[in-house]
C-alpha cells in the first residue's frame, strides 16, 4: 500500500505558490507557534495583573 | 426592540440573501458548486473557516458562560494554532494534491471503499442531526427574546440560508461568511465598547477588571493535572489540540472550505490566518461576557434570565412565596452594589480593598436565585439553565436603539454562517461519496449540478425538521452530541493511519475505527474523564489498534 503523492513545496510550483511571508513554510509555522505561545503568556499575565 | 432595531435586522436578512444570490451565479459543474471552482483567496477562505466554526450558540453561550463562570473556557482554543500547523504539514497537502471533493474520498484512494463509506456515513449521521441543533438552539433563545414563535425563527433563519446555499453553493457560502464574519467582529467590538462606557463614572475599567479578578472570572490557567476537571491548561493544550485536529482535519464542513483555495498555499494560509486570530477573538468574546457581568452590578439583573420562565414563575407561584423570594433577591442585589462601590472607593483611596462584604451579598443573591430556579424545576420537571439568555437579554434591554438590532443580526449571522457551511458539506458528502460513487457515475455536469442543488435543499429541509422537533427530542439531543464525541477522535485516528505510515492497510483502518469508537464509549461511560480527552483516546486507540491489525492481516496474507 503506497501513500498518495504529498504536496510539498518543491512540487508546488507556480507564482501563486510562493510563501508570501517569512521566506519559507518552516519559518511561517515557527511564527505561528511563537505567536500562539506569546498570546498564551499575555493571557496568563492579564489574568494575574494587579489591576 | 425598537422599530429601528427591527429595520436593521430586516435589512440584514434581505441584504445577505441578495448578496448570497449575486455572488453565487455562474455555477456550471460541481467543482463550482461545492468548491467554488477552487479559485478562492486565503483571506476569504480563512474568514469562512472561522465563520463556520463560530455558531450562534457558541457566541451567546460563551458570553453567558463568562458571566457565570469566567474565562476558563478559553483554554479549549489553546490547541488550535498548533493543530493548524500540524494540518498544514500533514493532511492539507494530501487532500489538495489528491484533488478530492470530500475528506472521506481520500480514504478510498488510500485504503478501501468501506472505510470511506463508513466515515462519510458517520459524518452524515451526526452532522444531519447536529445541523438541526445549530438551527434550533439560537432560534429558541431569539424566539423568547424577540417574542416570536419558535417555528417562525427557525423558518426565517433556515429558509433564508437554504435559499442562497441551494442557488449559489460554496461560493455563496464563503462570500456570505466573509460578510457575516465582518458583522460579527463589528458586533464584538461594539458590545465591548458599550459595556465599558456604561460603567458608572466612579467605577473605571481597572476597577471592573479588579472586580472580575477578585471573583475568579479572569482565571484561565488552571494547571491541575486532573483528567476529570473541566478546562485545565493541559486539557486545553492536548485535548483541545486533538479536538481541533479532528474538527478542522476530518469534518467535511471545514475541509470543504479550505479545499476551495486557489492553491495549496492559499489553503494553508487560510488555516494559519485562523491560527493567529482565533484565540484573540475568543478572548474578546469572553471578555465581553465578563464586562456584562460587571455591568449588571449597577443595573437591575433579573431574577431569572429566561423572560418566559420568569413570567411563568410570576403567574404560577403564589405571592406569599414569590414576594419574599423577590425581596431577598433585590436586597442582596442592592447590598452587592454597595459592596462593589465601597470596594472601588477603597481602591481609589489607596486603602486595602477586600471583597468579603461583596461575597456575602453575592452568596445571598445566588441563594435567592436558586430558590426561584427550584420553583421552575419543580413546575417543569426539567433542569433549568439560563446561561444562553444572559447576553441576548443584555443586548435587547441595554444597548442603544439600532445597535441592539445590529447585535441580534450578529447572532443571526453566526447561526446562518454555520448552517450554510454544514448544509453545503452534507450535500457534497452525500453527492460525491454516495450518489456519484454508487448510484450514477459519469453523469453530465448539468445533471450532477441539479442533483447537488436538490440534495442541498433536502438537507436544509432535514435541518428545519430536526430543529422543529428538537424541543420534543430532549435527551435525544444529548445522545446526538455524545454519539458525535465517540467517533470524532477515532476518525482522526484513521486519517493519521492514512498519512503518517505506509504500513497501515484497509483492514487496520476499518477495524481500528470500530475499536477506537468502542474505546471512547467505554471511557465515557465507565470513567469521569472530561470530554476534551475523548478525542485523544479515540485517535490513539485507532492508530495503535489499526497498526496492529494491519500487521497481523499482512502477516496472514504473506503466510497464505
Amino acid at each position: 500500500m503506497e501513500l498518495p503523492p504529498r504536496g510539498d513545496d518543491a512540487v508546488d510550483g507556480g507564482p501563486d505558490d510562493r510563501v508570501p511571508l517569512f521566506g519559507s513554510w518552516s519559518r511561517a509555522y515557527a511564527a505561528v507557534v511563537i505567536a500562539a505561545l506569546m498570546v498564551m503568556a499575555l493571557v496568563a499575565v492579564f489574568s494575574r495583573w494587579p489591576f | 426592540m425598537s422599530p429601528l432595531d427591527w429595520a436593521v435586522l430586516v435589512l440584514y436578512l434581505v441584504a445577505i440573501v441578495t448578496f448570497g444570490m449575486m455572488v453565487g451565479r455562474g455555477n456550471r459543474r460541481i467543482d463550482d458548486f461545492f468548491l467554488a471552482g477552487r479559485r478562492m483567496r486565503w483571506w476569504a477562505v480563512g474568514l469562512s473557516v472561522m465563520a463556520t466554526q463560530i455558531s450562534a450558540i457558541t457566541f451567546v453561550g460563551t458570553t453567558g458562560q463568562a458571566y457565570t463562570d469566567g474565562m476558563r473556557f478559553l483554554v479549549v482554543y489553546f490547541g488550535l494554532p498548533f493543530a493548524m500547523v500540524l494540518l498544514c504539514l500533514t493532511l492539507v497537502p494530501f487532500f489538495y494534491r489528491a484533488r478530492v471533493f470530500t475528506a472521506y474520498e481520500y480514504l478510498e484512494r488510500r485504503f478501501d471503499v468501506r472505510t470511506r463509506t463508513l466515515t462519510s456515513l458517520l459524518f452524515l449521521a451526526s452532522r444531519s442531526l447536529a445541523v438541526g441543533v445549530t438551527l434550533y438552539a439560537p432560534a429558541l433563545v431569539l424566539s423568547v427574546i424577540l417574542g416570536f414563535r419558535e417555528e417562525v425563527t427557525i423558518l426565517l433563519m433556515g429558509g433564508t440560508t437554504i435559499a442562497y446555499v441551494t442557488y449559489g453553493g460554496n461560493r455563496s457560502v464563503i462570500w456570505t461568511d466573509v460578510v457575516q464574519m465582518g458583522i460579527i467582529w463589528i458586533g464584538i467590538f461594539l458590545c465591548l465598547g458599550v459595556a465599558i462606557t456604561q460603567l458608572p463614572a466612579t467605577f473605571g475599567l481597572r476597577d471592573a477588571l479588579a472586580l472580575a479578578q477578585g471573583t475568579g472570572r479572569l482565571e484561565v490557567m488552571d494547571t491541575s493535572a486532573s483528567l476529570t476537571r473541566p478546562y485545565t491548561l493541559w486539557g486545553g493544550l492536548l485535548g483541545g489540540l486533538f479536538l481541533m485536529l479532528s474538527y478542522f482535519g476530518t469534518d467535511q464542513s471545514q475541509v470543504q472550505r479550505y479545499l476551495s483555495g486557489a492553491s495549496l498555499t492559499q489553503s494553508r494560509l487560510s488555516l494559519l490566518f485562523n491560527a493567529f486570530l482565533k484565540v484573540p477573538m475568543q478572548f474578546m468574546i469572553l471578555l465581553t461576557g465578563v464586562l456584562v457581568f460587571v455591568f449588571y452590578h449597577f443595573h437591575d439583573a433579573p431574577l431569572l434570565w429566561n423572560p418566559a420562565e420568569l413570567q411563568r414563575l410570576e403567574q404560577t407561584v403564589p405571592a406569599d412565596r414569590l414576594e419574599p423570594m423577590k425581596q431577598r433577591f433585590e436586597q442582596a442585589r442592592e447590598a452587592r452594589r454597595r459592596a462593589v462601590l465601597a470596594f472601588a472607593e477603597a481602591r481609589h483611596q489607596g486603602r486595602p480593598a477586600d471583597l468579603s462584604a461583596y461575597r456575602l451579598a453575592e452568596h445571598e443573591l445566588l441563594a435567592a436565585r436558586a430558590s426561584a430556579i427550584g420553583e421552575v424545576e419543580r413546575a417543569t420537571g426539567k433542569e433549568y439553565n439560563d446561561t444562553n439568555y444572559i447576553f441576548p437579554v443584555y443586548v435587547v434591554r441595554q444597548l442603544p436603539r439600532g445597535l441592539a438590532g445590529l447585535v441580534i443580526a450578529v447572532i443571526f449571522a453566526a447561526a446562518m454562517s454555520s448552517l450554510s457551511g454544514e448544509l453545503s458539506a452534507l450535500a457534497s458528502a452525500s453527492m460525491v461519496d454516495f450518489y456519484r460513487r454508487f448510484a450514477r457515475r459519469g453523469s453530465s455536469d448539468s445533471h450532477e449540478l441539479l442533483v447537488s442543488r436538490v440534495l442541498t435543499g433536502l438537507w436544509g429541509g432535514v435541518a428545519i425538521l430536526v430543529a422543529l422537533q428538537a424541543g420534543r427530542m430532549g435527551s435525544a439531543i444529548e445522545v446526538v452530541n455524545l454519539f458525535g464525541s465517540y467517533f470524532y477522535g477515532s476518525i482522526l485516528g484513521v486519517f493519521a493511519l492514512a498519512v503518517l505510515t505506509p504500513r497501515a492497510n484497509g483492514h487496520g483502518a476499518f477495524f481500528g475505527l470500530l475499536i477506537g469508537m468502542a474505546s471512547v464509549a467505554a471511557v465515557a461511560n465507565l470513567t469521569a474523564v472530561h470530554f476534551l480527552w475523548y478525542n485523544v483516546v479515540g485517535a490513539l486507540s485507532v492508530f495503535a489498534s489499526g497498526l496492529l491489525i494491519s500487521r497481523l492481516t499482512r502477516a496472514r496474507a504473506g503466510a497464505g
